[in-house]
């Protein structure tokens, strides 16, 4: 729930405080002024990736408990803001979470019964989620101070360059399948023969231009799909 | 007594996007699929859901960037696609609800922004309201997840219903035929696929392993 009040300002700061508030009512409990004046810090400008919050959680937590300078924290994290939030991103949202759900996707597209490949997805993509929070919570709560070190040990690069593979692969995978449309002709009672040869060279050329046009590939496709739509509308209407 | 179910679902869907969890059940993927099986088609459900993660992959959250909320007008356009379509399903009105879709995702988007400048209020002006201690803290975070399932449910029903009307009403005046609209839809399928790639890198090793992929893609068609 660390992102239950993001906002443009604080963005997960709110959050933040609210989830370090058993902690600091541990540590401030019996005195009302540090209390309040620890969320006020506490409940400040803050970011990063959600799942990696954990790691900052837990460090800060280690050091609230042992006693540590409130400008000491503050730097502290500070210091955690971009680098947990880059980490994440690219391990979280550009890795693992685009692959679960290719692995989902192939799945469905090869034709399984219409839950298996959503239930795989959660079940893989929440392993691996699960997984990253306890350890986060883990490695900040126990070395609070060596962090930094502890995350440049870690084999985070080599699974992210790992993930990066697999994607690349599994887009291989599901081209073929988009392109053809399989299972859905079926469902859709179309003719599920495979299509002719020169769709797979429209297939082809629209996977081409994706490519091409990366990131603005989404809305332009986006926006074709509604004007090819409005026209199908259009001659029907003039029939 | 189902929209109502549906609603509530997609209550779940808008607070596991951001507020709570993330567990993904916030995926185009899983909520049109579970939308299906709540509407008792989850087949229909499931096919969309499909369409509409291909386009929602290139989607990321990434720092305070504004994006389409694709699972809360995910549930919304399944409810159009199988209430606003035919009995079984057919390709014309898959079409218009996953164009009804990604129009209504930016939708979804907008409250989110518009939910993030209320809890800008709730919340980062919360100390010029006076002391924040811990009870009030608590109270201002929980106000502001209540605040995201109201308006989850808001965009679901409002999405549902109106995807329904657009749906059932336009579906008879298409005039390219069932074959035509399904080709537009994978033809934008593929752009959306190939994109995706852009997320991965196009290093030689990547390339090989994309080839790889397609060889993969074939044989699993071949054995169909």
């Amino acid at each position: 729930m660390v992102q239950g009040s993001w906002n443009y300002r604080t963005l997960i700061g709110g959050g933040f405080g609210f989830a370090l508030l058993p902690v600091l009512r541990l540590v401030y409990g019996r005195d009302r002024e540090r209390l309040r004046a620890a969320i006020e810090r506490h409940t400040a400008l803050f970011n990063c990736h959600p799942y990696l919050a954990s790691l900052a959680l837990g460090a800060v937590t280690a050091l609230e408990v042992e006693g540590e300078d409130a400008v000491v924290v503050e730097r502290f994290k500070t210091a955690l803001r971009g680098s947990l939030g880059m980490l994440g991103d690219r391990l979280v949202w550009v890795g693992w979470r685009p692959v679960c759900l290719l692995v989902g996707m192939s799945i469905s597209l090869a034709g399984a019964p219409w839950w298996v490949g959503a239930l795989v997805f959660l079940a893989l993509y929440n392993a691996g989620h699960l997984a990253l929070r306890i350890w986060g919570f883990r490695l900040g709560l126990n070395y609070p101070r060596s962090i930094g070190e502890r995350l440049r040990q870690a084999p985070l690069v080599r699974i992210q360059e790992w993930l990066m593979g697999a994607g690349a692969f599994l887009i291989g995978l599901v081209l073929p399948l988009v392109i053809v449309g399989a299972p859905a002709r079926d469902r859709l009672q179309l003719a599920s023969a495979l299509p002719e040869s020169w769709w797979w060279i429209v297939g082809a050329a629209g996977a081409a231009l994706g490519v091409w046009l990366g990131g603005r590939a989404r809305t332009i496709a986006a926006v074709a799909l509604a004007a090819f739509t409005v026209l199908g509308l259009i001659l029907g209407l003039m029939k | 007594m189902t929209l109502a179910a549906l609603v509530l679902w997609g209550v779940v869907v808008g607070l596991d996007a951001t507020s709570v969890a993330q567990t993904m059940l916030s995926r185009p993927l899983v909520a049109c699929a579970v939308a299906g099986a709540i509407l008792g088609h989850p087949v229909e459900g499931a096919t969309l859901g499909v369409v509409l993660e291909i386009f929602a992959l290139l989607v990321l959250p990434i720092g305070a960037v504004r994006y389409p909320e694709s699972g809360v007008a995910g549930v919304a356009s399944t409810y159009a696609l199988v209430q606003g379509g035919e009995p079984e399903l057919t390709a014309v009105p898959l079409l218009l609800a996953a164009v009804f879709a990604l129009g209504w995702e930016r939708v979804a988007g907008g409250s989110v922004t518009l939910l993030r400048r209320c809890n800008e209020r709730l919340m980062a002006d919360a100390p010029s309201r006076g002391a924040v201690d811990a009870g009030r803290l608590e109270r201002l975070h929980l106000a502001a997840i209540a605040c995201d399932a109201v308006r989850a449910g808001l965009v679901t029903l409002v999405g549902a219903l109106a995807g329904r009307w657009l749906v059932s009403g336009l579906a008879g005046y298409w005039g390219l035929g069932d074959e035509a609209a399904f080709r537009a839809l994978a033809i934008a399928l593929a752009m959306a696929i190939g994109a995706t790639l852009s997320l991965f890198g196009m290093e030689r090793k990547r390339l090989v392993l994309l080839l790889i992929g397609v060889s993969c893609g074939l044989a699993i068609l071949s054995f169909r």
